[in-house]
């Protein structure tokens, strides 16, 4: 099988020959090629090399548009601040929405208007032209509550949830619009699956989630359907509390922060596709290679047969190749659901070598 | 005593004009701010801290009482420079250079101005000269860091640096915290102390400043 063709499997629920492999890589794709990350994120052309290479070293099953939170709201007018070598981020006391009579006044902006929605959406043509059938192309949008903290302030936002929910929900009606919108650009530019990414909701608990938030990401994830979209949820922190709820969006699969027990997501979500969650700083990158595969088969044994392997988040800058390799070793060994290893390793693609380099 | 109790509950429910109501209320009957600060504020603040460990309150919550108690800490704040009187320790903090996030850095530092201390905020992309002089200037007890990312970590180390090269280190504990930040980087940059959370914080601020 491709990697397309496995992450399509899987997602149908069809039987795979080996489980799929789509950890999020952005700055350690970055490292991988000898870029700045500040190159990375405004340059389609540099991100898709990175992306392409990355894919290729570690035999990953998707190269993706993921970069950075900042696209939409910075061609939306907010202040963005940029860095040589790390990710764009907002300064909240300049925030868009710092006054929320400015929400009447916004615009969904043109997603080939040339900004760097329109970078991502050339990330997504060219990473569709370079990799063909090989491996699924990824598009990226914000998910309701990580837009709206963009736009808004994440501090003003938690105390909006309470004293004037109205305009949250006018906010996040604004922002699902928007985001569908990029969406089909990405998918027209020949994205099959779509990464949403909400790093915001966990913060809220399971009471506004489940009267606000569950709302806005199900209106988005039936847009993205009538797309022909295939969807992949990655909500940031410790969303335990909230995992029943996240089982009702309809996401085609659930990609879990470490905070999250595998095993409570699969109880919760039992035909959900499960992707993650090894710590990313204590296990990833500062851990040894015996707890990489330790915690990668942990996560095998706790989430079921529906299971993709990835980070807990983003795979983190200075990761040791190796640990990649490993889980990547992983990959080629195991089915999912099959907690014995394969006896012949499925597939072609490079010799892993496990060797700390 | 019913206004103590009232600033209890306001702060608890996060109820910002009950709160002041309340301040103001126990002000006119003459209760002193110490009293208001370590009968009402400091147990509701722990209270909230507790509930948001048992993931009963979130942080929309926890900021909604941190909002009250600082309606409540204007009232008292001018009638204890008048009186003399001041909060036990003092401790600046701040997101490290290069890193806008904050919002982890304000929830500690409401639950540490709710734990009765006596809180300078310095914001976030704070430089390492920037805590060099407000450990001059304001003269604090503790220092705390916040960083959430893995780039903008090593500036807690540049932060530590900064604070030897210009003689002041061993005037302040200096805890760190935030999501990417472990017990162990804590020693490894030689900081005093590392929190998973703001419950924790405040405690072990408390801790290490009856420890000296």
């Amino acid at each position: 099988m491709t990697g397309r063709e496995r992450v399509l499997a899987m997602m149908d629920h069809r039987s795979v020959d080996r489980i799929p492999f789509m950890p999020i890589t952005m700055m350690f794709a970055a490292d991988q090629i000898g870029v700045k990350y500040g190159k990375y994120v405004t340059d389609h052309q540099v991100l898709v090399e990175a992306q392409i290479r990355t894919a290729e070293r570690f035999d990953i099953d998707q190269v993706s548009c993921i970069s950075d939170p900042a696209r939409e709201a910075g061609d939306l007018g907010a202040e963005v601040r940029f860095f040589e070598d790390q990710p764009p981020a907002f300064d909240e006391s300049d925030a868009l929405l710092r006054d929320k009579k400015a929400l009447v006044e916004l615009r969904i902006p043109d997603p080939l208007g040339g900004g760097r929605m329109t970078d991502r959406v050339k990330a997504a043509a060219l990473l569709k032209e370079k990799v063909a059938g090989d491996r699924i192309v990824e598009g990226w949008i914000e998910g309701p509550c990580a837009q709206a903290a963009n736009l808004r302030g994440i501090n003003r936002l938690m105390l909006d949830f309470i004293d004037d929910p109205v305009f949250v929900r006018d906010l996040f009606d604004f922002v699902v619009a928007m985001e569908l919108s990029f969406a089909q650009a990405q998918k027209d530019a020949g994205v099959e699956l779509m990464g949403v990414g909400d790093a915001a909701l966990s913060l809220a608990g399971p009471a506004i989630f489940n009267q606000m938030i569950m709302p806005a990401h199900k209106k988005l994830v039936e847009g993205m359907k009538a797309m022909g979209l295939r969807t992949r949820s990655h909500m940031c922190g410790n969303t335990r509390r909230i995992l029943k709820g996240r089982g009702e969006l309809g996401y085609d699969i659930e990609d879990m922060d470490s905070m999250v027990p595998l095993a409570d997501a699969h109880a919760q979500m039992p035909n959900h596709v499960i992707l993650g969650n090894i710590a990313t700083v204590d296990v990833m990158r500062n851990g040894t290679t015996q707890d990489v595969v330790n915690a990668v088969t942990k996560c095998h044994q706790d989430a079921g047969e529906l299971y993709i392997i990835g980070a807990g988040c983003e795979v983190p800058r200075d990761t040791p190749e190796a640990h990649m390799l490993a889980l990547l070793e992983f990959a080629r060994s195991h089915r999912p659901g099959d907690l014995q290893p394969l006896q012949v390793h499925p597939g072609s693609g490079p010799a892993v070598s496990m060797q700390n380099p | 005593m019913s206004n103590l109790t009232d600033l209890y509950d306001a702060i608890l429910m996060g109820d910002t004009k009950k709160a002041h109501s309340a301040t103001q209320a126990a002000i006119e009957e003459g209760v002193g701010p110490m009293d208001l600060i370590s009968g009402s504020m400091v147990p509701a603040m722990d209270e909230v801290g507790r509930l948001f460990e048992a993931e009963e309150y979130f942080v929309p919550e926890l900021l909604l009482a941190g909002r009250a108690m600082k309606s409540a800490m204007e009232l008292l704040r001018p009638l204890m420079v008048s009186s003399g009187q001041k909060l036990g320790t003092r401790v600046v903090i701040g997101t490290v250079k290069g890193d806008l996030h904050d919002i982890g850095k304000n929830i500690v530092a409401s639950m540490l101005e709710g734990g009765g201390l006596e809180v300078i905020d310095l914001g976030a992309d704070v430089a390492p000269e920037r805590f060099v002089s407000a450990v001059k200037e304001r003269e604090p007890q503790v220092v705390c860091m916040s960083a959430l990312l893995t780039v903008t970590m090593p500036a807690m180390r540049t932060t530590i640096e900064a604070l030897k090269s210009a003689g002041v280190r061993d005037r302040v504990k200096v805890l760190i915290g935030g999501a990417p930040v472990t017990s162990q980087y804590a020693i490894e940059i030689g900081a005093d102390g590392y929190s998973e959370n703001a419950s924790g914080a405040v405690g072990l601020v408390k801790r290490l400043i009856s420890e000296e």
